[in-house]
């Protein structure tokens, strides 16, 4: 067997490649992975390693550390199912229908992406404090917005939307309008047609958008430092206790947190992949 | 009567896609509506199903108006060429769909998924995914689901278009036999001829939005009215003929038709039409055992498995002329259709001289077949030619214009065909001239005519000939325009006159749709034919206007001079084809 034969083996049979480079792209692929994601992750972890477990327990189960987590997953998981309501129908009316002034709506969909968080913030801000537009309204009615824990759902609601709005717009372009023809001369109503036809389908594309909303709130700290008033145990979110920390100089209590929060983001990315891939093998059959 | 569509019109912006169609369908009949795509054809089921409004018509199924109905209260069966499955729901799922929704107990929709799937051949494939069905596999199922609700009929949108050619013959086969089992009323779209013949107990050729022709599939093949129809539907040699006492004349040749044509009574030119399996081959030495029509030599040999086509150019001598309009200006070809058994019979090879023979033969009863320009100015035969009228004409009926020959000694014949000529004010007398001279039809242009967006057709006295009548439904299938019979009522008219004239607008309506198959509107204009063409001929919408004309001169002379006067006004945009009455 000569050389070349024993390289051929080696090789996985795959399809010819009209552009070449592959070990080229793959390297700065691989070297680019790592400086901008994978590095930075292991320092994360690494500067909170060789703490006793103790030391991670008592950081962690402070109490002000626990309602901080309490209030950024349980406002992000709000945001994001509100969004994952709203946003399904943003996302339909501006690719089901056609009307004037729709180019102009569906850019402003992006908008929370493009602007400034703190920017958002400042603005949010200026609207819902007790003497602000809609605060002043809301306020009568027993509604405190801004520096509560509800003002930081609200503008973690704000960022979070484009990201629902987009994953779903191109599903809902590519759905097949025969489905819906095909359940109406059946005989379901236009209820039935979306409960039945209409959502199943949108609905990885839906978990998917939901989840990416869910995982930007998380880690918002721009925008809502600003209108939740970070009141310790009530409107103050994980990032901001990081960020605490470090202003103490409690690196190592900051590297917790951190790696605490790394940790949550992976098992929220390891579940929605898992949900995803159950619903293909549902929906689409594949074995 | 199962299915009844009646003057359904579809707009899209402000175009018919769907032009008065009127057809009914018998219970338990499979129709087949055939035609090129964007013929309307698709609009025309999916208007029946439902899922599109309609602007003009009446649709009932089994005698239940659903018009205003919404689709899913219509009890209609579809099937997409796409399939439509639900691709999150089981093969189980998607057929029981239509029972779930109708709350039927979960025992009684599995007997009937059972049935369903014994039907088409698919049983134990109840909890298979569709994506892992093949595409023949998944249409079956889209049939069964169609099927689940006992639908009042079934309906299938190109439903072979997305498979491989075995498949669909396969699946061809299984449709039949699934509909004869069951008995269902079945229309079926689609676009290939083959297809249509194959499962037609009747069907209907839609071109640019009109039903052209309704008839068995043989019928159509062998005795289509239309140029689109008879090449549509397959190969076809197109000829101008001559219609004589002894039978219809081809070139040199006189043969007998096959039976008596429509053609024969209308005019001495008709189109004749030969399928290319109907031409016999003879060696130039021997003679064909049909009647000989003409010599040709050779020009090309195609194999196509046990048959052979062969392309005869024709002898110049033979004086066959071609009816369509490509073609035109070089040597006649003919193309015909040889079983291996006249393979073995005659040897060909390109080059060799042969003599040609028709076994059979049908008149198209078209009025229209030729367009004759009547004008020996360059300038104005060209703008003539060029008229976007004129233009749509030629394209949709595949006709050809002839030119007057220059030679006196071969008098011009304007019996034949449609005589063109512009319409101006100075064009009267060549009017005149060209009725007198024996035209009986004639289609006058205004210079600088826009493509007509309406036709009207003035429903007169002579209105019931049958010669206008044949006109009427010549121009209305193949123009893509809304049609409409006015009759014009004088404001102080008498009772009897209005009913008079009610009824002639019915009779003109049920002779065209007896005659023709073909429907259209009715209106009444208050005034009399004068007031009525200066109203239609000057507003900026163009129009075409079927008129008779009367032909004797005297008549003929008052009749243009007086009523039809606002025609030749220089504001006039209307483009008129006239009738002459036929001489007493």
């Amino acid at each position: 067997m000569k050389i070349g034969d024993a390289a051929r083996l080696l090789r996985r049979p795959r399809r010819q490649q009209i552009l070449p480079g592959f070990g080229l792209t793959m390297g700065y692929t691989v070297t680019y992975l790592s400086l901008i994601v994978l590095i930075p992750l292991a320092a994360v972890v690494l500067s909170a390693y060789g703490l006793p477990l103790a030391r991670w327990v008592s950081v962690l189960a402070a109490p002000r550390v626990l309602a901080s987590f309490r209030l950024s997953v349980g406002a992000s998981l709000i945001a994001a199912l509100v969004n994952a309501v709203f946003g399904l129908l943003i996302a339909w009316v501006l690719t089901r229908y056609d009307f004037p002034g729709r180019r102009l709506l569906d850019a402003l969909v992006d908008l929370p992406f493009a602007l400034p968080t703190a920017v958002a913030g400042i603005a949010l801000t200026t609207l819902y404090a007790p003497g602000g537009w809609l605060g002043r309204l809301l306020l009568p009615l027993g509604i405190k917005v801004a520096f509560t824990p509800l003002g930081v759902v609200v503008a973690l609601s704000f960022i979070s939307l484009p990201f629902v709005v987009r994953t779903l717009q191109p599903v809902i372009a590519d759905l097949d309008q025969d489905l819906e023809r095909a359940a109406d001369t059946l005989g379901a109503g236009p209820l039935l047609v979306f409960r039945r036809v209409i959502f199943p389908a949108l609905l990885p594309a839906l978990i998917t958008g939901s989840a990416l909303a869910f995982s930007r709130a998380l880690g918002e700290y721009g925008s809502v430092i600003f209108i939740a008033g970070n009141i310790p145990q009530v409107s103050e979110i994980v990032p901001l206790v990081i960020m605490t920390k470090l202003e103490q100089f409690q690196y190592r209590e900051a590297a917790v947190v951190a790696v605490a929060m790394l940790l949550l983001s992976f098992a929220m990315m390891f579940m929605v992949n898992a949900a995803q891939l159950a619903l293909q093998r549902r929906h689409l059959g594949k074995r | 009567m199962s299915i009844r569509i009646e003057q359904v019109t579809k707009l899209y912006q402000a175009i018919p896609v769907v032009n008065d169609v009127t057809v009914e369908i018998e219970t338990g009949e499979f129709f087949v509506l055939l035609g090129p795509s964007g013929s309307g054809k698709s609009t025309l089921l999916r208007a029946l199903a439902g899922l599109t409004h309609i602007d003009h018509g009446r649709m009932s199924l089994h005698g239940r108006d659903v018009t205003e109905m919404p689709a899913r209260e219509r009890g209609v069966g579809l099937v997409f060429q796409n399939y439509a499955l639900f691709r999150h729901m089981t093969v189980a799922d998607n057929i029981e769909f239509a029972l779930r929704v109708r709350r039927l107990r979960a025992a009684e929709r599995r007997r009937r998924r059972q049935e369903l799937l014994q039907l088409v051949a698919l049983e134990g494939y109840d909890e298979r995914y569709p994506s892992q069905l093949s595409g023949g596999q998944q249409q079956r199922v889209a049939v069964a689901r169609a099927l689940a609700h006992e639908p009042a009929v079934l309906l299938l949108d190109e439903p072979f278009g997305a498979l491989d050619a075995k498949i669909r013959v396969e699946l061809r086969e299984t449709v039949r036999a699934v509909q004869q089992r069951i008995g269902m009323t079945t229309i079926l779209v689609t676009h290939d001829q083959e297809e249509a013949f194959a499962l037609a107990d009747r069907m209907g050729v839609m071109q640019m939005g009109r039903l052209l022709e309704t008839g068995s599939p043989e019928e159509l093949y062998r005795h289509p009215a239309t140029r689109f129809v008879a090449r549509f539907l397959g190969a076809a040699n197109l000829f101008l003929g001559e219609v004589s006492d002894q039978g219809l004349r081809l070139g040199t040749a006189v043969l007998a038709p096959q039976r008596a044509s429509v053609a024969a009574t209308l005019g001495n030119e008709a189109v004749l039409l030969v399928r290319p399996e109907d031409i016999e081959i003879a060696a130039r030495s021997g003679a064909p055992l049909s009647p000989p029509f003409a010599g040709g030599k050779v020009r090309a040999l195609t194999f196509a498995g046990h048959q052979q086509y062969v392309s005869i150019e024709l002898d110049e001598l033979s004086g066959v002329e071609t009816a369509t309009a490509d073609g035109t200006g070089v040597a006649v070809t003919v193309e015909a259709l040889r079983s291996a058994a006249e393979q073995s019979a005659v040897a060909l090879s390109v080059g060799t001289a042969v003599n040609l023979g028709v076994r059979r033969l049908h008149a198209l009863p078209t009025p229209i077949s030729s367009f004759r320009l009547l004008t020996t100015d360059v300038a104005q035969s060209a703008a003539l030619e060029a008229s976007p009228l004129l233009t749509q004409l030629l394209r949709s009926m595949q006709a050809r214009v002839t030119r007057p020959r220059a030679s006196k000694a071969h008098p011009e014949r304007l019996d034949a065909g449609i005589c063109v000529l512009p319409l101006e004010a100075n064009t009267v007398a060549a009017i005149g001239a060209a009725v007198a001279h024996g035209a009986r039809r004639l289609l006058c242009v205004p210079p600088l005519a826009a493509l007509p967006a309406r036709m009207l057709i003035y429903a007169g006295d002579e209105m019931r000939s049958s010669d206008l009548l044949a006109l009427v439904s010549s121009a209305m299938r193949h123009l893509p325009v809304p049609t409409t019979a006015v009759t014009v009522q004088r404001a102080e008219a008498s009772r009897s006159e209005v009913v008079e004239a009610q009824r002639r607008l019915l009779d003109t309506r049920a002779d065209l749709r007896g005659a023709h198959g073909l429907d259209l509107r009715g209106e009444r204009f208050m005034g009399d034919l004068r007031s009525w063409l200066r109203e239609v001929a000057a507003q900026p919408e163009p129009v075409l206007i079927v008129l008779g004309l009367p032909a004797a001169p005297e008549r003929l002379a008052e009749a243009l001079k007086g009523e039809l006067a606002p025609l030749f006004s220089p504001e006039s945009r209307a483009a008129v084809l006239f009738a002459v009455e036929a001489q007493p």
